[in-house]
């Protein structure tokens, strides 16, 4: 049982990661296509986001390996 | 040099800065254990950031040339990285303690807060600045 909530924790982390992911490198692409010069930007941006967004999964990933 | 590699150079920079404190802590005080685990979490995160920043100036380099996005982002490997990390820890307790360990790897995440938070400061005190 330990295996299945720890696999639930980590898959339903990365469910939500994966969805705010996909919503910030969407608006980025679409900035970046329409202004490339703008890129620098736009990317410093992304980065923020994504890595903010990054750590709930790896949160989940950690706990759940110690909870194991 | 774009905003963009100014703020992957300071990241590293402040990143280097904690785990040279890191290696005092660990070679100066009799808390070996959580300064281990600390710098194990610390490596990892430093990698999980490089990669970071290194799959985002692909990406944006190959949208900007082609109009396309391609490849991914590295997330999986960034999951992984923090699981060998944990899996380490797990395995040899008397050497990292495993709490400091997940600390550590979350160390990068509070690097960017950290660094965003300053950049917001000194804009703000700049006159000129729109």
């Amino acid at each position: 049982m330990g295996a299945l909530a720890a696999a639930i924790a980590v898959g339903l982390a990365a469910l939500g990661a994966g969805v705010g992911n996909g919503l910030i490198v969407s608006r980025t692409v679409e900035g970046i296509a329409r202004q490339p010069e703008l890129r620098g930007q736009l990317q410093t941006t992304m980065f923020i986001g994504v890595g903010l967004v990054e750590a709930m999964p790896i949160i989940a990933v950690v706990i759940a390996l110690m909870v194991m | 040099m774009s905003e963009y590699e100014s703020m992957i150079r300071r990241q590293r920079k402040w990143m280097l800065y904690l785990l040279a404190i890191l290696v005092l802590g660990t070679g100066f005080t009799p808390y070996t254990e959580i300064f281990n685990g600390l710098i194990l979490g610390t490596v990892i995160s430093f990698y999980n950031l490089w990669l970071l920043q290194q799959k985002t100036n692909a990406f944006g380099k190959s949208v900007a040339e082609s109009g396309t996005a391609r490849g991914g982002l590295g997330v999986f490997s960034r999951l992984a990285a923090a699981a060998i990390g944990v899996l380490l820890a797990l395995r040899f307790p008397e050497i990292f303690h495993i709490m400091a360990v997940a600390i550590g790897i979350l160390s990068s995440y509070l690097i960017i807060l950290f660094d965003m938070l300053i950049v917001i400061i000194t804009q703000k005190k700049k006159p000129n600045n729109s």
